[in-house]
């Protein structure tokens, strides 16, 4: 990463009572990129979200965002930052667009009608935009609460779980959203506890009890992948596990007089994730 | 001292006056509750068969102790439930402050405070047929807003100690009972013992009952201009301290 990350974590505890939920958190994140936090529920991804966005003080440990302390700078980070927490939160009795007006207001004195207008027809809400949030579905609602946290147009964006709750189709419509924001130059921050949607993000935080086991790109964990071989030879297969198959598979194959056939099975982003947590799992107990 | 913009106490103010509108039962049961409940009172007073019992005595007096419990209940529950809801949160991650927050929410529920004491002061003087001056029901109108506008203050005070509805509820008695006991309403302050004449003085409704005790005895807020002046000096402290309390988050 050249020049100063938009965000730096060093050392980050934080725990409610007996609970430590962030456990000593390192990460930072660049200009523009989109950055996932992926992990189990109770991970940590939504406290290190909140704690980033000022929302809680942590412990210990440091926190900079856009060069400032997201806590002690508060007022004068805000304008910067949008938030959109793990639940809608929003005036399940005004409408849609009071809802996103009301929230830009914070920021913009006199544009706010406008901007909330041109966030609505970004997530593609403009012809509900005059109904009372109550009215809406659950997936509208998320819309609405993304609406909320881009209006001002910040610079950072900070989303819990945006895609929780909602329809496949509905899904990718956000990512082709998110995808958008980013090409405009926004630094976005995305919780998911969904593998799959890893692949969306420049890079990955793993995140299992309150730490990072691995933050970097997700095609290069892919990578490190590891993948079952099955060698067929006289109706009988022989299955060995590999790290790098592009390295033992010659090796596996050596020396046989006839192969009827050869099957590599590798991981998913998702077995990976999957494995990582599991072996840290095993470590601590 | 941190910068306030009074645009965004401004834009607070507007939502939850929208919300209002939006929310026509709880408007009705702001403003025809306390109604009703006094209603109750005169059936309760017609009831008693006291010679020498003087009605207008209480009238008035319990009028505003209704304003003042209805205001300050209402007033910690719906600000509870932006914390609950989450909107507590978001608005301060949003950029509003403390005193913005608090600003807005006094501002739009001083308009129904307004109407609220307007309703129930008109519904006294028909129930009892007080028969008062102008000039004495124009002072006991604003003594009852002042004391509307406290209770505001004190709901939202109550409301910061509070994480979930069901936690405002032990705070009613706590507001109530010393509100019925020690303000004079029933028994007078000298007559309590040294501890409850203490403590008399962090009710509200003790310096809204001296005030509204010398209107009806026909005299006027000058000849209590002390604790008539505790009103509106007790809704600063108590706001100041609202403000010091409202967290903003863990």
């Amino acid at each position: 990463m050249t020049g100063s990350p938009t965000i730096s974590v060093r050392s980050v505890h934080k725990s409610f009572g007996t609970v430590e939920a962030l456990a000593g958190v390192d990460l930072e994140v660049a200009e523009g990129e989109i950055f996932g936090l992926v992990g189990p529920n109770g991970a940590g991804k939504t406290t290190l979200i909140r704690a980033l966005v000022g929302a809680l003080r942590p412990e210990d440990g440091e926190i900079t965002v856009l060069g400032l302390n997201p806590r002690r700078d508060r007022y004068e980070i805000r304008g910067r930052l949008g938030y959109m927490p793990q639940t809608p939160a929003l005036y399940e009795d005004l409408s849609a667009f009071v809802n996103v007006r009301f929230f830009a207001a914070a920021h913009l004195r006199n544009r706010a009608a406008e901007k909330a207008r041109a966030a609505l027809d970004f997530i593609d809400l403009a012809d509900r935009a005059d109904d009372p949030v109550h009215t809406l579905s659950g997936g509208m609602k998320q819309r609405v609460s993304l609406a909320c946290a881009l209006a001002h147009e910040p610079d950072l964006l900070f989303l819990d779980e945006p895609t929780a709750g909602i329809d496949p189709q509905l899904r990718e419509a956000f990512w082709t959203g998110f995808r958008r924001l980013a090409a405009g130059g926004r630094t976005m921050v995305v919780s998911t506890h969904q593998m799959s949607e890893a692949l969306e993000c420049d890079r990955v935080a793993i995140m299992r009890a309150g730490r990072v086991l691995v933050a970097e790109d997700p095609r290069a964990l892919l990578g490190r992948g590891r993948a079952t071989i099955r060698v067929w030879q006289e109706g009988r297969a022989e299955e060995t596990v590999v790290d790098d198959y592009s390295v033992d598979l010659p090796r596996l194959l050596a020396g046989r007089d006839r192969v009827d056939r050869v099957e590599i099975d590798r991981e998913t982003l998702e077995d990976i994730v999957l494995r990582m947590i599991d072996d840290d799992a095993a470590r601590s107990a | 001292m941190m910068l306030l913009a009074p645009h965004r106490t401004k834009a607070l103010a507007g939502r939850v006056l929208r919300q209002l509108r939006a929310d026509p039962r709880f408007v009705a049961v702001s403003l025809i509750i306390p109604l009703v409940i006094t209603f109750l009172l005169k059936v309760f007073f017609d009831a008693i068969d006291v010679p020498m019992f003087d009605q207008t005595r209480f009238a008035v007096p319990g009028a505003a102790f209704i304003v003042h419990f209805v205001t300050y209940i209402l007033t910690a529950l719906v600000l509870v439930r932006e914390r609950v809801g989450g909107t507590m949160e978001r608005m301060f991650i949003n950029g509003y402050r403390q005193l913005e927050i608090i600003g807005g929410y006094l501002g739009a529920y001083t308009v129904l405070a307004t109407w609220q004491s307007f309703l129930i002061l008109t519904w006294v003087a028909l129930l009892f047929d007080l028969g008062y001056s102008i000039g004495a029901y124009v002072q006991i109108y604003l003594v009852i807003w002042l004391l509307a506008v406290l209770s505001m203050a004190l709901g939202i005070l109550v409301s910061n100690f509070a994480r979930t509805e069901g936690q405002v509820i032990p705070f009613i008695p706590l507001i109530v009972v010393p509100s019925i006991f020690l303000s004079g309403m029933i028994v007078a302050v000298e007559d309590l013992p040294t501890w409850g004449q203490v403590l008399a003085r962090f009710t509200p409704l003790f310096y809204a009952n001296d005030v509204l005790q010398g209107i009806i005895s026909g005299g006027t807020v000058l000849d209590t201009l002390n604790p008539f002046i505790a009103l509106p000096l007790l809704t600063v402290g108590i706001l100041f301290i609202a403000s010091r309390t409202l967290r903003e988050g863990t």
